[in-house]
């Protein structure tokens, strides 16, 4: 290697074995930054499908809702199911930070199985709807849209998964919560989209 | 054996993908078995099955997903940096985390389907050399110019820009490495996945993708097998690129050097910063389009399904919502290398260097204001058409303003009309000439006469050839001796030019007349009239063609031997000429401070960024982030 152009008489020292720490040139974590950028892409994603939506519901005018009618308050109780995990995950973050092992293996779990509750309620709902993604279009937009939803929730929970084992392994504490934060941060997204896909499919 | 398909490597990717087609032949046949489907057996099930999650297993196999997974296992994970900085030439075959390496891989992966996708071009005017059938039918030329445009789209342009930047951002920005090593490593495997696929389709039953690089519904729900191809492949290759822009803008937030701040940054950051902001919101829409198509095709949804509501417009409109921002994803790189190239070879700072800046940004925001100008004649409102017009047209200001700067900047400066410097002011001309057009074509009545006509094709070359094209080269020679350590060839690369550019414009110009006078595009055949030019074109642009053979020996011969080149033989104050080429294997010994601007030529004793390593590391060698532990 070529010393640099400047003379410099610490550099290029054979036994500097790792990068220079970087410069944080921001207050904001770059990991907490980067699943951000992420979840606005993941926006957008939804973004596409709410057109499809819209196209489907409004400018081409095929019927609504699909089938005879859907089952709002079976969504709702999966609304209110999917709200909650989101308050357990929160307490989670909070245990994490207050070094409350105890606390924290109590509250993934429950965020965790709250999240599969959901997943089999909607599965459950699938298999009653009484029609097919092939039926209409704008069943394809209901199931798309929902489908693309209990995909994230199934991301959602494979991030919990990996912060569950962690935390079990006494490995998240105060000084070690991001691997709990940030798939925290994505299951409040995850829980927040649940909110607008259910006004838009069930309510309106 | 044992102990290499354990190893992540070539050995362990090849082992993971067989064991996902067997996964994935279980998975098609046990899922069609449990819904009683029949046959339990089909080969298109199965494949759209294996499009989707071999490359998984593929890229698992290599080592992608190695520290994640052990990460997730919950064990303790040290990041020796194991990885990182290629030692020989066999490294560049691996898994690696330094962005040096990546930037280099990913180039020249770029560059060979800049080479498929151009011999595509060739085989394309090779059959409308003459009027009626030469070489290939009707139904393969289609699959031709489809995969000429999406592999030089989606697995050259794109990408190439990626390589420059991730080569060259973090040194610019006085970073030691991307923000997520690993995460970058990933978005380059996933490449030559899709690049694969994309040439894999050739030998699809039924042809490969032939619906162009649009693939239009329902074309693309009707087509054969060959169109998932396309569908799925290009899922890896926008992956790829959303995670690239996401990684490079939080570099750019938050591993700036101290002084660095965002009106100190060299545009080429500006410029990959808008380009990265562009990604992140548009590409998620394309992602889209495809999983609709591969679920009317797969899944028999109806989305695009008239007969069952499906609506056939909301296709394009998805689509172009992606895809027009994508032509400014595929330039503003570019923009970002020409300044570089200019305020270095011209000895003067950047003109206007804030209204560079901003213009940038304003083209992000109106860029998604205009998609609906690829639709005039699609029978959508008509009403639509006029605010697309108007907002078309307003776009073309910002652009205005870049050039009109480029050319101040060159105003008066001590030029030097060496090789980087020849593509940079090619480029300025060529492109102006591409934006004109736009504008025409912006106008409703125009666009309405020269729709899917030859007029079309010489707007998006002169952008993406004489644009993108023109700047890919200008930033590879310019970086060439940064990357290698050696120089170019200087009067190859003047042939290079010379040929390019003239020929360039010899193939493409006279696309302008007989577009005009209606010859259709992505028609294997066309009307005797136009038989003069066609026969012109095509000789051009093998010539064309052959001036990209003797890039390629410059390329070749100048790496293998070319004269040492200095750290800065181009004289340029931005950081990455201040270290050594090729730069060492963190970049920096400790992380320096910037005190000026990035383009202060001729102001004496201007200094752009200082190093600091004459003053006593406060830190312990080796301490920092070499030992942390991951959360």
């Amino acid at each position: 290697m070529e010393a640099a152009s400047i003379p410099t008489p610490v550099a290029h020292d054979d036994h500097h074995h790792g990068p220079p720490i970087a410069n944080q040139s921001s207050r904001v974590n770059s990991e907490v930054l980067g699943i951000l950028l992420f979840i606005i892409s993941e926006i957008m994603l939804f973004g596409a499908f709410f057109a499809a939506y819209f196209f489907i519901r409004v400018v081409s005018a095929d019927g609504w809702p699909p089938g005879e009618g859907l089952p709002v308050a079976v969504a709702a109780i999966n609304a209110a199911i999917l709200l909650s995990s989101s308050v357990t995950m929160h307490w989670t973050d909070v245990s994490a930070k207050r070094d409350n092992q105890r606390a924290m293996r109590v509250g993934i779990v429950t965020t965790f199985l709250l999240g599969c509750t959901f997943l089999f309620i909607q599965i459950n709902e699938y298999l009653h709807l009484g029609f097919a993604p092939k039926t209409s279009a704008s069943a394809s937009v209901f199931f798309g849209l929902t489908g693309l939803h209990g995909a994230h929730v199934l991301i959602g929970l494979l991030l919990l998964w990996m912060s569950a084992v962690r935390i079990f392994k006494g490995k998240v504490g105060p000084d070690h919560h991001r691997g709990l934060e940030i798939p925290g941060i994505y299951w409040h997204f995850v829980d927040a989209m649940w909110i607008v896909v259910f006004t838009t499919i069930y309510v309106l | 054996m044992a102990a290499k398909i354990r190893q992540p490597g070539w050995y362990r990717a090849l082992a993971f993908s067989i064991l996902g087609v067997l996964v994935c032949l279980g998975l098609s046949t046990g899922l069609r078995a449990a819904f009683t489907v029949d046959p339990v057996y089909d080969g298109e099930a199965f494949l759209q099955i294996a499009l989707l999650m071999v490359p998984l297993f593929f890229l698992g196999g290599i080592g992608c997903f190695d520290y994640w997974l052990r990460w997730a296992s919950g064990r303790t994970v040290v990041d020796d940096h194991a990885d990182h900085g290629a030692k020989s030439w066999r490294d560049y075959f691996k898994v690696n985390t330094d962005h040096k390496v990546i930037g280099i891989q990913y180039i020249v992966v770029s560059m060979f389907f800049m080479f498929a996708g151009g011999l595509m071009a060739m085989l394309v005017r090779a059959e409308l050399a003459a009027p009626g059938r030469q070489f290939v039918d009707p139904n393969t030329y289609n699959g031709v110019f489809s995969i000429h445009a999406t592999l030089l789209i989606f697995l050259f342009v794109i990408p190439v820009f990626a390589g420059i930047a991730n080569y060259v951002l973090p040194l610019m920005i006085g970073a030691p490495d991307m923000a997520f090593p690993r995460l970058n490593a990933l978005s380059f495997w996933m490449l030559p996945v899709a690049g694969t696929m994309m040439l894999l389709s050739f030998l699809a039953p039924g042809g490969s993708f032939a619906a162009g690089w649009t693939a239009y519904a329902p074309l693309s729900v009707d087509a054969p097998i060959g169109q998932a191809f396309f569908t799925i492949a290009v899922q890896f290759a926008g992956a790829s690129s959303i995670a690239t822009a996401l990684n490079f803008l939080v570099t750019i937030i938050t591993m700036r050097a101290p002084g660095m701040t965002f009106f100190r940054m060299p545009l080429l950051v500006w410029a990959n910063f808008s380009t990265s902001l562009l990604v992140v919101i548009a590409t998620p829409f394309i992602a889209a389009s495809q999983f609709m198509v591969l679920l009317d095709r797969a899944l028999g949804f109806n989305f695009f399904n008239p007969a069952n509501g499906g609506d056939v417009l909301m296709y394009q409109h998805v689509f172009w919502f992606y895809s027009h921002p994508a032509v400014y994803i595929m330039l503003l790189p570019g923009f970002g290398i020409i300044s570089e190239v200019l305020a270095t070879r011209a000895r003067k700072p950047v003109f206007g260097y804030r209204m560079m800046a901003f213009s940038l940004l304003a083209i992000v925001l109106l860029g998604f204001t205009v998609w609906a100008h690829h639709m005039f004649v699609s029978g959508m409102s008509d009403w639509i058409r006029i605010p697309m017009m108007i907002t078309t047209a307003i776009i073309a200001i910002p652009t205005g303003i870049k050039i009109f700067s480029w050319v101040a900047t060159l105003w008066r400066g001590v030029i030097k009309m060496d090789t980087p410097m020849l593509w940079a002011v090619g480029f300025i001309s060529m492109f102006t000439l591409g934006g004109i057009s736009g504008v025409m074509l912006a106008m409703v009545p125009l666009d309405i006469h020269v729709s899917d006509t030859y007029f079309i094709v010489a707007h998006i070359h002169y952008v993406l050839f004489g644009g993108s094209m023109f700047t890919i080269m200008a930033g590879i020679y310019f970086w060439f001796p940064k990357m290698t350590g050696r120089m170019f060839n200087e009067r190859l690369g003047k042939i290079h030019f010379w040929l390019t550019f003239i020929f360039f414009n010899v193939t493409f110009a006279p696309m302008h007349l007989i577009g005009v006078q209606g010859m259709p595009r992505r028609v294997s055949d066309y009307a005797d009239q136009f038989a003069t030019w066609n026969l012109v074109i095509s000789i051009s642009s093998f010539i064309l063609g052959f001036a990209s053979l003797i890039f390629l020996y410059n390329m070749i011969t100048s790496w293998r031997s070319g004269p040492k080149a200095g750290s800065n033989p181009w004289n340029s104050l931005t950081i990455e000429w201040q270290v050594s080429s090729p730069p060492p294997i963190f970049n920096f010994d400790a992380i320096p401070s910037v005190v000026g601007g990035p383009y202060e030529y001729g102001v004496p004793g201007a200094v752009h960024a200082v190093f600091n390593d004459t003053k006593p590391d406060p830190l312990p060698v080796g301490a920092g982030a070499g030992a942390a532990e991951a959360d």
